[in-house]
């Protein structure tokens, strides 16, 4: 039972989305007498199970059960633990987000069902410990995702789905062969027993390890989406409908990075092997954070420009992952500072997209020129998205700025200078682009005076994240502490 | 076991002789003049039972088509997966009959929705 | 890979397997294109079997031989007529090059590798160790396998479903 009750806050998710199933279906039985409940009795449900799985994690601490589960495929550790927190918040964000846009939809129980199952699968990705479980895990988060991207049906969403499944499958299929190297290199597919003969084996399967690595870091780097693994991203953003696009933007990611942090910290932790993948990251950082804040410059869709700019982010965290390996003393900083960034990044783009989404269905539009004069309109939108891109650029006292503090500073304890530089750099650049829309909003004339109020559940949402990105900013230290108690996993 | 195999290869071989022979022979007949050229518009045609064929095949098929090639490989894999079990019921604990017994539930649940939304009815 | 029937089975069946896989990639007609790939599935299940693993090698052809292929071919037959050729594309140079590099790669750094061999196991019949392995070490991978098909009935049923998204 120990392994049930680990695994409870994965186990909630998926019972609540098999729960929501058969109440629509119970539902459609009942006739038409009950169907006015319909829609907000599931989207209750669906928040229930995000708020059980959370309150789950929370006994599993209080309670010390951590440990071991399903014969070694998952180790529930604060690391895992951490992003359980992070992708339950993040789908009950998305949750109260979604339920506005879902108002006329005939497929709600599909899509809380869908959300609920990529969730359990994401929390998996950052437990399993085992080959084959991550890559069921990786398949899962994949597929309801597929499926999520195309749930608007029209040209727009069908194309995004399609674009998003094709080269997410060879993703897939990429990062499964580099197991498959891994496998044929050590004869095992637990992590940890990897990790041990790649260190017993002093370097001598170096060669078949780079291409396993190159094969893992293209893979997931479409799961990251780090350049060059970026291309779906604009056209996906752009096509998905936005709440799952703030859905794709933050857990997915997270998600990408917890299982590469879990597969190259314990099995390819050895020194022979990481400071190989440190370089590669190195450049990939470099790489990421200049194209993705360039081509942010010249967007005027603003679920594009967010894109680009998740590409950038995601340049940012790597800096922390090539920290790691830089040396050893560093590796509980490189870590630590990646979860820090991918915490505070949660709070920071949900909001931001959820702006959008309050903005945009409003306004009809996503391009940011009709974002003018959204200021007079809707004073406390245009305040909330301000912190919000105040946040992504990197400006005190948000949650932003520490977590860019963090990663430089982890960057030039572990002499990577040139690469703080170039973070620093592209933050310049990159306050260009955030600030033009921030501009935009408050200076520019309104096309019209009508003003535009978002829904109850869409203002708490973004309520809870804007409130949440500041109060990071101001008292740092509990989320501090809980991603150096996760990284200390790999200590 | 190895030479069953075997066997199954030697037919597999046999198999792929059979057609490729009566092809190749043919083909070789005709280039040594052997076989009777005499080219006619009816003994092109496609043959279909005598009948005359009418149109193109390529027409465009109804899409439930594709909810019954669906729900048969889903429903195939799951044999598949059961098949093991089955065959090592005698060695099989209680919770192992538990775990078959929840990924049929599962599945229940997917049938269950395929019946509501009439993915199982020829509309 | 020790008796000569084995390395004539195994050289004969790569030589299939390579040789249908080159043929679907370079062949225009899709129809023909599915048909071949369902030869490359029959080459990889009979290298499954000199590999010693009986249980796969029946799994790929029912499920792959048999099943997937149908599928493709139902999609095939649903698309209007117009896309039923593959197109040309100004990749095709590009793209050989790339894969030509992909493979010396893999071969140069197979042959250089010292893998984690594991001793012939023989020709038994492998399904009821692998029925005990799934229901006692890889029960989770297992169960999750069958959440995993949920999602995917549940995704193409909605995606394919001819009623609208909308609702009055």
């Amino acid at each position: 039972m120990d392994s049930v009750n680990r695994f409870g806050p994965e186990l909630i998710l998926l019972a609540m989305a098999a729960v929501i199933i058969l109440a629509d279906i119970g539902w459609a039985l009942a006739g038409t007498g009950a169907e006015r409940m319909r829609r907000p009795a599931l989207g209750a449900l669906a928040l229930t199970g995000t708020a059980a799985s959370i309150i789950w994690s929370a006994l599993l601490i209080a309670f010390d059960e951590q440990g071991e589960a399903f014969s070694g495929m998952i180790r529930v550790d604060d690391f895992a633990l951490f992003f359980n927190f992070l992708f339950a918040g993040t789908a009950a964000i998305v949750i109260l987000a979604s339920i506005d846009f879902l108002r006329r939809n005939r497929f709600v129980a599909e899509y809380y069902a869908l959300i609920l199952a990529s969730t359990a699968g994401m929390m998996l990705l950052a437990s399993t410990i085992d080959l084959i479980a991550i890559f069921v895990a990786l398949e899962l988060t994949g597929i309801s995702l597929y499926i999520l991207v195309a749930f608007m049906k029209d040209g727009r969403s069908s194309e995004a789905g399609l674009k998003y499944l094709l080269l997410g499958a060879i993703s897939s299929a990429v990062a499964l062969y580099g197991m498959a190297y891994l496998f044929g290199i050590t004869g095992s597919t637990s992590l940890d027993e990897i990790g041990l003969v790649v260190s017993e084996a002093n370097g001598e399967t170096r060669s078949a390890l780079v291409l396993a690595m190159v094969f893992l870091i293209a893979g997931f780097g479409f799961k990251m989406a780090i350049v060059p693994f970026q291309m779906w991203v604009p056209d996906v953003y752009e096509g998905a409908p936005t709440p799952v696009t703030a859905f794709l933007s933050v857990g997915s990611k997270a998600a990408g990075f917890a299982v590469v942090m879990r597969i190259f910290l314990t099995a390819l932790g050895d020194g022979s092997i990481s400071s190989d993948w440190a370089t590669v990251f190195a450049i990939l950082a470099a790489i990421s954070m200049s194209l993705g804040n360039i081509t942010a410059l010249v967007q005027g869709n603003i679920k594009r420009m967010l894109g680009y700019s998740s590409i950038a982010q995601a340049g940012t965290f790597l800096i922390g992952l090539a920290v790691v390996a830089a040396a050893d003393p560093q590796l509980l900083l490189g870590t630590s500072a990646v979860l820090f960034f991918l915490g505070t990044y949660a709070f920071t783009n949900l909001g931001a997209f959820i702006a959008v989404i309050a903005i945009s269905s409003k306004i009809g539009s996503d391009q940011i020129a009709d974002y003018a004069g959204v200021a007079k309109r809707s004073p406390l939108l245009a305040l909330g998205l301000t912190i919000c891109l105040l946040s992504l650029t990197g400006i005190p006292p948000t949650a932003g700025f520490i977590a860019k503090v963090y990663v430089f500073n982890a960057a030039v304890q572990a002499d990577l200078v040139w690469l703080a530089i170039v973070g620093v750099l592209n933050s310049v650049v990159a306050a260009y682009y955030y600030l033009r829309v921030v501009l935009n909003m408050y200076t520019a004339e309104p096309a019209s005076e009508e003003s535009i109020q978002p829904g109850y559940y869409l203002g708490l949402a973004m309520v809870v994240a804007v409130v949440g990105l500041l109060v990071i900013g101001i008292f740092p230290s509990p989320l501090l502490e809980a991603s150096e108690a996760a990284a200390r996993v790999f200590g | 076991m190895l030479s069953d195999w075997g066997h199954v290869g030697f037919l597999l071989l046999l198999a792929l002789v059979f057609p490729v022979g009566g092809i190749a022979s043919s083909w070789m007949l005709g280039l040594l003049k052997i076989r009777p050229q005499a080219p006619d518009p009816i003994k092109e045609d496609i043959f279909e039972c005598g009948v005359e064929t009418e149109g193109t095949a390529w027409v465009q098929f109804n899409f439930r088509y594709y909810y019954y090639a669906l729900l048969f490989v889903i429903f195939d894999v799951e044999a598949v997966f059961l098949y093991p079990w089955a065959v090592s019921l005698d060695e099989a604990s209680v919770t192992g009959f538990i775990a078959v017994v929840t990924f049929i539930v599962i599945l229940t649940i997917g049938l269950a929705y395929a019946w509501r939304k009439k993915a199982l009815e020829w509309l | 890979m020790e008796d000569t029937g084995s390395i004539v089975a195994f050289w004969l069946l790569a030589a299939l397997t390579l040789g249908s896989a080159l043929a679907v990639v370079l062949i225009r007609d899709l129809i023909r294109a599915v048909v071949l790939l369902i030869t490359s599935f029959l080459g990889v299940a009979g290298l499954y079997i000199t590999l010693s693993a009986d249980f796969v090698a029946v799994v790929q052809v029912l499920i792959y031989v048999g099943a997937i292929s149908v599928l493709m071919l139902f999609a095939i037959m649903l698309t209007p007529r117009a896309g039923r050729n593959n197109a040309e594309t100004f990749f095709r140079i590009p793209g050989i090059l790339l894969a030509g590099l992909m493979a010396f790669t893999i071969s140069l750094v197979s042959l250089d590798t010292d893998w984690a061999v594991v001793e012939r196991g023989g020709f038994e019949e492998t399904a009821s160790a692998i029925g005990e392995a799934l229901l006692d070490k890889y029960v989770l991978p297992f169960e999750l396998a069958a959440v995993l098909l949920l999602v995917a009935m549940l995704g193409a049923i909605l995606l394919v479903h001819p009623e609208g998204t909308d609702e009055e």
